[in-house]
């Protein structure tokens, strides 16, 4: 997957061009987002954009998944892929949530383990998530089965684990500061908090150097020293981590567990990070690309109940979006690669 | 000592014994409250009886995975089936492989499509989905009149999963009470999927906000969805009072909401009833006892009124 062309471009090489590559997902960003507004004129005769409480719940509804797309970001930039991050959502919720329980429920799964304080849930889920990213991670970096396999397994297994931690029951009733994670614009501020450290650490850091040289050759990085096995751990540690985040975040805002949450939230994630300009063969992406990509989806999903389209339409459009806002980007893409 | 270890984990996994009546339960889908109160009923009810033995597999939302399961139940020759459909269209060839290997079948909660043309040795044990979406707008439409809208007043509609029968039988019903002279005032603004998910549920009803829609009523295919719904109105900062919202399922959320005066009506599915009304019908055909062809468990209106009825159920 990782072995294409090595002229990837160096960071610093990138900066020194006028436009950085997210301004092309940018205008289909800007496209989609007008294309709303003048329909929103045309026929419900108000205006799409101009309304702060869409605004804010475009953002609000995809940024769990933002959450998760920013760790599946760093793992596609090294040439690999994290199929179990759904998965891994529904197990940290139900987990996470039941140590969450407040002592007014009187069936909670340890009837023992009630009005914990909040950090605990919170470990407890990050935990789990970290458990299931090194188990992703070591078996990558050292029985060297492909990624895509590693995580289909995990994907599997964290869906079974998280139905038979309360055999299917689902998990409700938690304390007040649990829900705090997802009440009002909470899910959006944890979304900005990661998106921004991950940014500084893929652009200016070791960490994300090696991320990028990993995507862009792995044996040149070998070669020049990195431990390539360790990164790679790490990589997956820190996704499933962020997949945990995000499963903690949904049941709070939820204010409830159930084994099937984020159901595909790993293939939504993905094809945030690829509109976004993440390329699938590794060694290019940005998380500033990928968080453009979370909105794109967020603008769908708001514009389709405001022209109040047809249920039956949406999924068709919006299959039909994704794949031309990848055809988009990777035609211009070309076309400046020609320039240049 | 591994090898010891290591037949007594399978012999535990594998717990059937060879003079009980076995029965093979295949569920759409382990992780559904619904369904799982369901499966926990049959459970319940068969642990209770003496040499009855459930085998009950997950077939994941995947049709072919059921089909498979039930040709394994035929081929290790349980005494009955019991099926709870994942496409309630593909039942003929369900039928067909029991009815070949004369054992019986029982399909549970969701209407087979070949229930007119069920051999003897099979039935359908649920609860009549018409009832439950009638049930729920008119007790909206009832409460709508009793708060002096009875000239005029706008719903909006929170659907499932459009490929979901119950999605499509609950929203017509609500049509079917709207066009009734009783209840012709009511006016359905929009209607949207909200794919039975609560987080989905408050998203859209925080987009319909945002799109400034005004409503009396908000009338969901399930107390999931309308819970979602009453999160975001919540958040909005709107009035339960003025709004009357109703769900379907009493699951205990549901009556937390309704006991905290957000939710106004749901309906009750009883899960449990439906699962032991299952095991019984599968172990009189097994006997050879005769059962009609359409089992029906009643859904029950669940309101503040008799709220308390229902707490501990489900």
């Amino acid at each position: 997957m990782a072995m294409q062309d090595t002229t990837i471009d160096p960071p610093v090489m990138q900066a020194q061009r006028r436009l950085p590559p997210e301004v092309n997902i940018l205008f289909v960003l800007v496209g989609i987002a007008l294309v709303f507004e003048i329909l929103g004129w045309i026929f419900q005769g108000q205006s799409f954009l101009g309304n702060i409480g869409r605004l804010k719940i475009m953002i609000l509804q995809v940024s769990v998944i933002g959450i998760i797309a920013v760790g599946v970001t760093q793992v596609i930039i090294s040439g690999g892929i994290d199929l179990s991050s759904g998965s891994i959502v529904g197990a940290v919720a139900m987990v996470s949530m039941s140590f969450a329980q407040s002592a007014d429920y009187a069936r909670a799964v340890y009837p023992a383990l009630t009005d914990l304080p909040v950090i605990v849930p919170i470990l407890a889920g990050l935990c789990v998530g970290a458990i299931a990213g090194f188990i992703n991670g070591w078996l990558i970096a050292y029985t060297k089965i492909p990624p895509f396999i590693a995580t289909l397994g995990m994907m599997v297994a964290a869906r079974g684990f998280a139905k038979w931690y309360t055999k299917g029951q689902p998990v409700s009733f938690p304390t007040e500061s649990y829900v705090a994670m997802g009440k009002g614009m909470m899910p959006v501020i944890i979304f900005l908090v990661v998106a921004v450290v991950f940014h500084i650490t893929m652009k200016y850091t070791r960490y994300g150097k090696f991320t990028y040289a990993i995507g862009a050759n792995p044996q040149a990085a070998r070669v020049s020293g990195i431990n390539v096995e360790r990164h790679l751990i790490k990589l997956y540690v820190v996704a499933a981590t962020l997949a945990a985040l995000a499963g903690m975040v949904v049941a709070a805002r939820g204010q409830t567990a159930q084994a099937g949450m984020g159901l595909m939230y790993e293939l939504d994630a993905i094809a945030m990070a690829v509109i976004g300009g993440t390329s699938l063969a590794g060694g290019r992406g940005s998380i500033i690309g990928t968080s453009i990509g979370m909105v794109i989806f967020g603008v769908i999903l708001s514009g389709f109940t405001f022209l109040r389209l047809d249920a039956y339409y949406q999924e068709m459009i919006k299959g039909v979006i994704i794949v031309a806002a990848v055809v988009v980007d990777t035609y211009r893409q070309k076309k400046r690669v020609k320039k240049s | 000592m591994n090898k010891i270890l290591l037949s007594t984990a399978l012999s535990a996994m594998l717990a059937t014994t060879a003079q009980a009546e076995n029965i093979g339960v295949s569920m759409a889908v382990f992780d559904d409250n619904f369904l799982t109160v369901l499966r926990n009923g049959m459970i319940d009810y068969a642990t209770a009886q003496d040499g009855v033995e459930l085998q009950v597999e997950d077939a994941q939302n995947d049709v072919g995975k059921q089909l498979n399961q039930i040709q394994n139940f035929v081929a290790s020759g349980v005494d009955a089936i019991i099926v709870n459909p994942v496409d309630t269209d593909a039942t003929i060839a369900m039928s067909l492989a029991a009815a070949d290997a004369g054992i019986p079948l029982v399909y549970v909660n969701r209407q087979p499509v070949n229930i007119d043309t069920l051999p003897d040795n099979q039935a359908f044990v649920a609860s009549d989905e018409k009832e439950s979406g009638t049930l729920e707008t008119q007790a909206i439409c009832a409460q709508l009149k009793s708060m002096g809208k009875g000239d005029g007043a706008k719903a909006l509609v929170m659907m499932g999963e459009l490929s979901n029968q119950a999605a499509r039988v609950r929203t017509q019903d609500i049509h079917d009470v709207i066009a009734t002279s009783d209840c012709s005032f009511i006016e359905i603004v929009d209607q949207q999927t909200a794919m039975w998910s609560r987080t989905m549920g408050a998203d859209l009803m925080s987009n319909w906000i945002s799109a400034g829609l005004e409503f009396d009523a908000v009338i969901s295919n399930n107390d999931e969805m309308a819970i979602g719904a009453i999160q975001a109105m919540k958040t909005a900062g709107m009035s339960m009072d003025d709004i009357v919202i109703g769900g379907v399922d009493a699951t205990a959320d549901a009556l937390a909401a309704m006991a905290a005066g957000d939710l106004d009506v749901t309906v009750f599915q009883n899960a449990a009833g439906q699962g032991q009304g299952a095991v019984d019908a599968a172990l009189k055909l097994a006997r050879g006892e005769a059962v009609d062809n359409k089992v029906f468990v009643p859904f029950e209106l669940v309101t503040p009124e008799n709220l308390s009825d229902y707490q501990k159920k489900n």
